[in-house]
């Protein structure tokens, strides 16, 4: 591996440079998305929709060949190490279908982080409280009797779950929780990847992640790969369609990818916490019968959300925003008389039928 | 060829079944069902030979394994411990002498004490504010070797009865300000969550009587992490109340600079003023690896062997591309696994450790099954071709034989290691070497040719081997004596070579006697006697040199070099550099380009690299890219992509002589593909290559082109 390293890396910068080139030397073409003839967006995502996987069986059987390893890899994961998927293709199935088979001895918690945002502290806490279900079985059917009837941890607080989940007993040493994370590079999980590391390096959790982006490993530092996630990397490519994975990004042949449209909103905002859910809502009510307004003034928005107790402080309801803005779900523009105000670009039509499917 | 079959759509089936569960954030998929004993399944196992078989040798080499590895990681931590102790136990005695000063300034009366703010006496000099603080200098740029380090000298002064406190930069991020560590340390003492630290609920705590007589101690591991102001307000307030809270610091600090100079940048002047330093040092990566290699490959054996190769990639790891001692174990724990894994009888290893070896072989392999025995025999190293002598006994006797030899290679790599350290030789650089069976074969077929005496060809001169060997001859009189004095300690089960050293002992004892005599003597001219000496060590030199060379030839054989080595020693490279480093940037472009060598469709195989129409949307699109500069116009893109995916297959058509049912119904196909679908399929594959990282989407400034993310692979 070592001898051809500086000829991979002067290939690498060589590469860079023949690609900048080439975008001086010829002329840049200077076509434009819309001179394609665009369908309609509905008629795309309905054919978007239908499209029919080439090599079905072919992919199949790929996927099936990997069955032969579920041995192998539930030895490692007993030995303490973290698998690491990855290589082209979804690997939801892959993995779910190993976890249903091969770690029936352990629960199994999974963690879809493709999904926009998801709330860590809850994950440990019901990671926790499995583990604590775990060992009153065990310990009814050991001891013959019932010990606490309460667990140990708040469940309230993150820090007590991963002390629990982290707690050594020789005895209790074999009752784990395995977690799996689908696509832990992950926009939502992105920033929680020390949390993460924590709970994968506690005693009585083992991870099977997988990992889509090409730059993941970026997102790791060395106490995280060495000591926490003590990861045993697999190239598994399925070339299974990602198809509940790529659900949140926009088409881009659909207005340039810009619009959101209403069912990944709908996705998106249940996800979300029922008070951010419902300041949604005050907006989007808000829109509907102003719908020659240029949007919601955000003071207009914090005294109604303050109302309805939907928030406490201006700091809450910014929070909220800036969660819609990160989604696209809101948008702001200047109000003629200079005031910020907050809009959510959906036809009312759209809108109606969001307001509906969330309540 | 898929794409325009009337096959189901994708598999939305599948999802939908589960859809409330792909949109949870997370749900639990099962929760773990009860177990069956183990026992019994053991038993139906030995009584069902047939089928259970593999099941039972599974079970053991799961054994073997556990066995072997708790060896090797006990080892590890012996060597550890045994590098730190020393370093810990200076730095408790510093503890305690810090404590002591600390309370000689005063004990706070307990009316004092009770009272929920820090003592303010007439001892508000500077210098009664400082807070005692050890530096301890890790020598590693790397911190991830510390942080265990660190977590044991937490043990080690718990265990000595101090309170306390490990502490990372984790809780020391400016976000969470000072209350995030305040909020820590009451957690690791107190044992109570709050939302607000106050550091007063540590001074109720410490008040109590069973609490009051030892120091506190806080250790945060890598101080260089921690945010600055968090960690100078932290010693602020800490040197408020250092009276009441006798709280004593422990830093981790990899740069030495920073020791000697006080450590400025970690800290502002005015609150550096409140430190009262003392520093520490800790032991080398370098010197704690070669501790663990010695102990696991050199010194003892324990059951399980690298190879040469897996041995240099290890090397080149820690050397090049890591440098922690971390991950070298870690890359040796996953070796150690795949062996176990990847072998059907590793799980003989066993016998390595076991007290009655012998026995123990021989009733395992006696009692192997017919197909297992001739996998045995069908090893590359196996170089039995007689049938009547593939018997258990045989292999048994071989596993043996490789023990035998093994221990000989420890003793006699001993002998040569500390020969090579008077040549300041890297341990793994001369192991590796050592291990090498491609310059074991050239040392041996050398030596046929041109006789005793010239081990190394001229190619071989640069080796650390023969540098070893050639030191010897110019070594001093007394490095002579400790070298053979420590010779003569290793080579005690090699009988042969034991009796050389002994004779050289006392070669060397005459000589050093004759020395002595001579310079009783004296008055003899000086320049006379120290020529004589000179010429009676160059004899023991040289006697001393071949002895080596001896040792070297006869018995510094590589375990790779034996029969059956396979089933104790790991060889897998490749096996071993996939599962340490995965390399996703290449290789799931490399997927993508090559999507039919995974796939295995008689449609795309045969294609080269021509693109056809049957391949994987992502993949022609993928492909496509190749062409472009670092900017890829959409339009041109969508364009060639619609080319590629409605040209008919040419290639396909030839090779099937097509009948011409089956080519028109190819072509009303083609052009059924309506252009809703094709674009809508160019969305899926672009949001493919969304997820995978490799393009940038259009930004405002360029609305048309999307941006190449990787240049080559």
């Amino acid at each position: 591996m070592d001898a051809n390293e500086p000829e991979e890396e002067f290939g690498f910068s060589r590469n860079y440079f023949l690609a900048k080139e080439s975008r001086g030397s010829k002329k840049k073409s200077a076509q434009k998305i819309s001179d394609i003839d665009l369908v309609d967006e509905q008629e795309l995502r309905d054919s978007a929709a239908r499209i029919v996987t080439k090599h079905e069986k072919e992919i199949i059987s790929l996927t099936n060949s990997y069955k032969s390893l579920y041995t192998k890899w539930a030895f490692e994961l007993r030995c303490g190490f973290g698998l690491l998927m990855y290589g082209f293709g979804s690997k939801k199935s892959l993995i779910e279908d190993f976890a249903s088979s091969a770690l029936t001895d352990y629960a199994v918690i999974v963690i879809n982080g493709y999904l926009q945002s998801i709330n860590l502290k809850h994950v440990v806490i019901a990671m926790a409280e499995v583990l604590w279900d775990q060992l009153k079985t065990k310990r009814k059917t050991s001891t013959g009797n019932l010990c606490k009837t309460k667990p140990p941890f708040s469940s309230q607080s993150m820090e007590d779950g991963l002390a629990f989940l982290d707690e050594s007993q020789a005895n209790e040493s074999d009752c784990i929780v395995c977690v799996v994370v689908h696509n832990i590079d992950g926009p939502g999980l992105r920033e929680s990847q020390q949390h993460l590391a924590r709970i994968a390096s506690c005693s009585h959790v083992r991870m099977v992640a997988s990992i889509d982006h090409v730059n993941a490993p970026l997102l790791w530092d060395k106490k995280m790969v060495h000591t926490q996630f003590n990861w045993c990397w697999y190239h598994v490519p399925t070339f299974s369609p990602y198809n509940i994975e790529g659900v949140f990004f926009p088409l881009i042949l659909a207005y340039g990818g810009t619009t959101q449209n209403a069912k990944t909103a709908t996705i998106v905002l249940q996800s979300l916490t029922p008070n951010a859910q419902s300041v949604f809502k005050v907006l989007a009510e808000y829109q509907l019968s102003h719908s020659d307004e240029e949007g919601m003034p955000i003071n207009n928005l914090y005294s109604i959300c303050r109302e309805r107790f939907l928030v406490s402080s201006q700091v809450t309801l910014n929070s909220h925003l800036t969660e819609f803005k990160d989604h696209e779900l809101v948008k702001t523009r200047r109000h003629s008389d200079g005031q910020d105000c907050y809009y959510i670009p959906l036809s009312p039509e759209a809108l109606e039928k969001l307001i509906q499917e969330i309540g | 060829m898929s794409s325009s079959s009337p096959s189901s759509p994708s598999s939305p089936l599948k999802i939908s079944d589960t859809t409330e569960n792909n949109l949870q954030p997370f749900y639990v998929l099962h929760k773990a069902f009860p177990k069956k004993p183990d026992r019994k399944t053991r038993k139906k196992i030995e009584f069902s030979p047939t089928s259970d078989t593999h099941h039972h040798y599974d079970e053991l080499r799961v054994e073997a394994f556990e066995l072997v590895w708790s060896k090797i990681d006990a080892r590890i931590k012996g060597v550890l411990t045994d590098i730190n102790t020393n370093v810990f136990d200076e730095i408790h005695q510093w503890v305690c002498e810090s404590f002591g000063a600390i309370r000689s300034l005063g004990v706070p009366s307990s009316l004092e004490v009770n009272r929920s703010y820090p003592l303010v006496t007439d001892i508000t000099s500077s210098c009664s504010r400082r807070i005692f603080t050890g530096l301890v200098f890790t020598k590693n740029v790397e911190f991830v070797d510390d942080l265990l380090t660190f977590k044991e000298l937490g043990v080690h002064l718990k265990s000595n009865g101090c309170h306390v406190v490990n502490m990372s930069s984790l809780d020391f991020l400016s976000k969470n300000g000072i209350g995030g560590c305040v909020r820590s340390v009451l957690r690791q003492l107190v044992g109570v969550s709050v939302d607000v630290g106050d550091i007063g609920i540590l001074a109720a705590w410490y008040s109590e009587i069973e609490n009051f007589e030892s120091p506190i101690v806080v250790i945060i591991d890598d101080v260089e992490r921690c945010s600055e102001s968090v960690l100078a307000e932290f010693v602020l307030m800490l040197s408020e109340w250092v009276v009441k809270l006798p709280i004593v610091l422990v830093m981790g600090v990899s740069s030495f600079a920073k020791i000697v100079n006080a450590p400025r940048d970690l800290l502002p002047f005015g609150v550096l003023q409140h430190l009262n330093p003392c520093k520490f040092t800790l032991g080398s990566p370098t010197a704690i690896l070669d501790g663990i290699i010695e102990s696991l490959f050199v010194k003892s054996y324990c059951g399980f062997d690298i190879s040469y190769k897996v041995m240099v990639l290890m090397k080149n790891y820690f050397v090049r591309h890591d440098g922690t001692v971390t991950s070298f174990i870690r890359a040796l724990k996953i070796a150690c696994t795949k062996h176990f894994l990847m072998e059907p009888l590793s799980f003989l290893s066993k016998g390595i450790l076991d007290e009655d070896n012998e026995s123990f072989w021989i009733e395992k392999c006696g009692g192997l099954p017919e197909s297992m025995l001739k996998y045995a025999f069908d090893l590359p190293s196996c170089e039995i071709s007689d049938e009547i002598s593939l018997t258990g006994e045989s292999l048994a006797r071989d596993l043996s034989e490789i023990m035998k030899m093994r221990k000989n290679w420890s003793s006699v790599f001993m002998c040569l290691y500390e020969a090579a350290k008077f040549h300041n030789v890297q341990l793994l650089e001369i192991l590796c070497e050592a291990l090498n069976p491609d310059s074991y074969n050239l040392r041996v077929s050398s030596n046929r040719q041109s006789g005793v005496g010239e081990l190394y060809s001229v190619d071989q001169k640069g080796s650390q081997i023969y540098l070893a060997i050639r030191k010897v001859r110019d070594l001093s009189f007394s490095a002579l004596s400790r070298l053979v004095q420590f010779w003569k300690n290793h080579s005690e089960r090699i009988a042969e070579i034991h009796c050389q050293v002994i004779e050289l002992e006392s070669m060397l004892n005459s000589e050093h006697e004759n020395k002595s005599l001579k310079l009783d003597e004296t008055k003899k001219s000086r320049i006379s006697a120290s020529r004589t000496r000179e010429k009676n060590t160059t004899k023991a030199n040289e006697k001393a040199a071949t002895l080596l060379e001896f040792m070297v030839k006869e018995y510094l054989k590589p375990v790779e070099c034996a029969q059956f080595h396979e089933i104790v020693c790991f060889k897998h490279v490749g096996v071993l550099q996939s599962s340490l480093i995965g390399d996703p940037r290449k290789i799931i472009q490399v997927d993508l380009l090559k999507s039919h060598n995974y796939l295995h469709c008689s449609c795309c195989s045969k294609s080269g690299d021509v693109l056809l129409p049957s391949m994987h949307d992502t993949s022609i699109m993928y492909t496509l890219v190749q062409e472009h500069g670092d900017l890829i116009n959409l339009h041109d893109w969508y364009q060639s992509f619609k080319t590629n995916i409605c040209r008919p297959s040419t290639k396909g058509k030839r090779k099937i002589q097509s009948p011409l049912s089956k080519k028109r119904k190819e072509l009303s196909e083609s052009e059924v593909m309506s252009e809703a679908s094709i674009q809508a399929r160019f969305c899926r594959a672009v949001i493919e290559l969304q997820i995978t990282g490799l393009l940038r989407m259009p930004s405002k400034r360029r609305p048309d082109y999307v941006q190449r993310v990787a240049f080559g692979l």
